[in-house]
């Protein structure tokens, strides 16, 4: 991504969040009773925790040639675990709902815990996106061979496009762009959390399905035992 | 109370006009192709619609939106964060705003404007 570039999209994905604060924060003038208020504060202080939570995310990805993250052994369902309570009340105020499922044995991975954190973390405000109304999100922790343990994030929402599906298959994460690869998307989540997946030796792939995508992250097991 | 058509893909907006406009009749869809089917089972009285949009552009919407004979008159809104004022004259879009810009209130008498013309 050339600097103007990224400018451009960084500028682009903040202003989408600033704006609603902006408008949510104007309108509290508007409402009559104290439950209508403080239901609108909710949303300020959700929209304004995923907009710092992008910047976090943007400065690590400028931080990872400094070799700043170190890697240890995770327990993939604590990191789990710790994004579904930060996201639930926000899926619940966007009428969604987002479950998880442990089919792992209990074994660590080696990974940061903060840029799996952020990775699945993008995942699920993806499929709270693109996920259908009414429809739940799940996360679906799984051992994929003997030495590898896969996460996944699967919405019921509509496909990914085969040309970004390719791009992946392939590995190849393209850089964000203003022109969006599932609707309202410049692809910057996607890009961040190849750029953390690539760093951890991990893989980063999806699965279409014929009502949904899978967006997952393959990870090597620890020689570590879990002591969780 | 009006029929209002809103085409909007983010949540968090989307969470915003449905408190916003609650004493007005919505329907949501977060991209063109839905909310031109449905189009074509009824007609709104109004159209809200974001221009980056799933699938076809907002911009596409109107386009398409204007070469149906009963579509032709139904007013549009456009909020977004994509400066479209060239397209205001020359397909009939009632009001533009900038999502950085407007006020709740311009919105609101927007949209009570539209509804009563409609």
């Amino acid at each position: 991504m050339n600097a103007n570039s990224g400018v451009v999209v960084v500028a682009h994905e903040l202003k989408a969040p600033l704006s609603l604060v902006r408008q949510l924060a104007l309108s509290l003038d508007l409402e009559d009773t104290p439950e209508a208020r403080r239901e609108i504060s909710r949303q300020i202080v959700s929209t304004s925790e995923r907009a710092l939570r992008q910047v976090e995310d943007m400065l690590k990805v400028s931080r990872l040639d400094d070799a700043l993250f170190e890697m240890e052994p995770v327990n993939p369902r604590a990191v789990c675990d710790d994004v579904v309570d930060e996201l639930w009340k926000l899926f619940r105020f966007n009428r969604r709902e987002l479950k998880i499922y442990y089919r792992n044995r209990r074994r660590l991975v080696v990974a940061n815990t903060q840029l799996l954190h952020s990775v699945i973390y993008n995942f699920c405000l993806n499929a709270m996106n693109y996920g259908g109304e009414d429809l739940p999100s799940e996360i679906f922790i799984s051992d994929k061979g003997y030495d590898r343990i896969r996460i996944e994030v699967r919405d019921y929402g509509p496909a990914v496009p085969t040309r970004i599906w390719r791009q992946i298959k392939d590995g190849v994460v393209k850089k964000p762009t203003e022109i969006s690869m599932r609707p309202g998307s410049s692809g910057m989540g996607l890009y961040i959390a190849g750029k953390f997946t690539n760093y951890m030796n991990g893989k980063l792939g999806l699965t279409r399905h014929r009502d949904g995508t899978s967006f997952y992250i393959d990870l090597p097991v620890s020689g570590q035992l879990s002591l969780v | 109370m009006g029929r209002i058509f809103v085409l909007e893909d983010d949540k968090g907006w989307e969470a915003y006009y449905r408190r916003a406009l609650r004493k007005y009749d919505l329907a949501f869809f977060n991209n063109g192709i839905e909310a031109i089917a449905a189009m074509d089972e009824e007609q709104p009285d109004l159209v809200i619609l974001d221009v980056l949009l799933a699938g076809p552009t907002g911009f596409a919407v109107v386009h398409e939106m204007r070469s149906y004979p009963e579509l032709e008159n139904v007013p549009i809104i456009v909020v977004s964060s994509v400066k479209i004022r060239e397209i205001d004259e020359k397909y009939g879009i009632l009001k533009t705003f900038d999502k950085a810009e407007m006020m709740p209130s311009d919105l609101l008498s927007s949209v009570a404007n539209a509804l009563e013309v409609a």
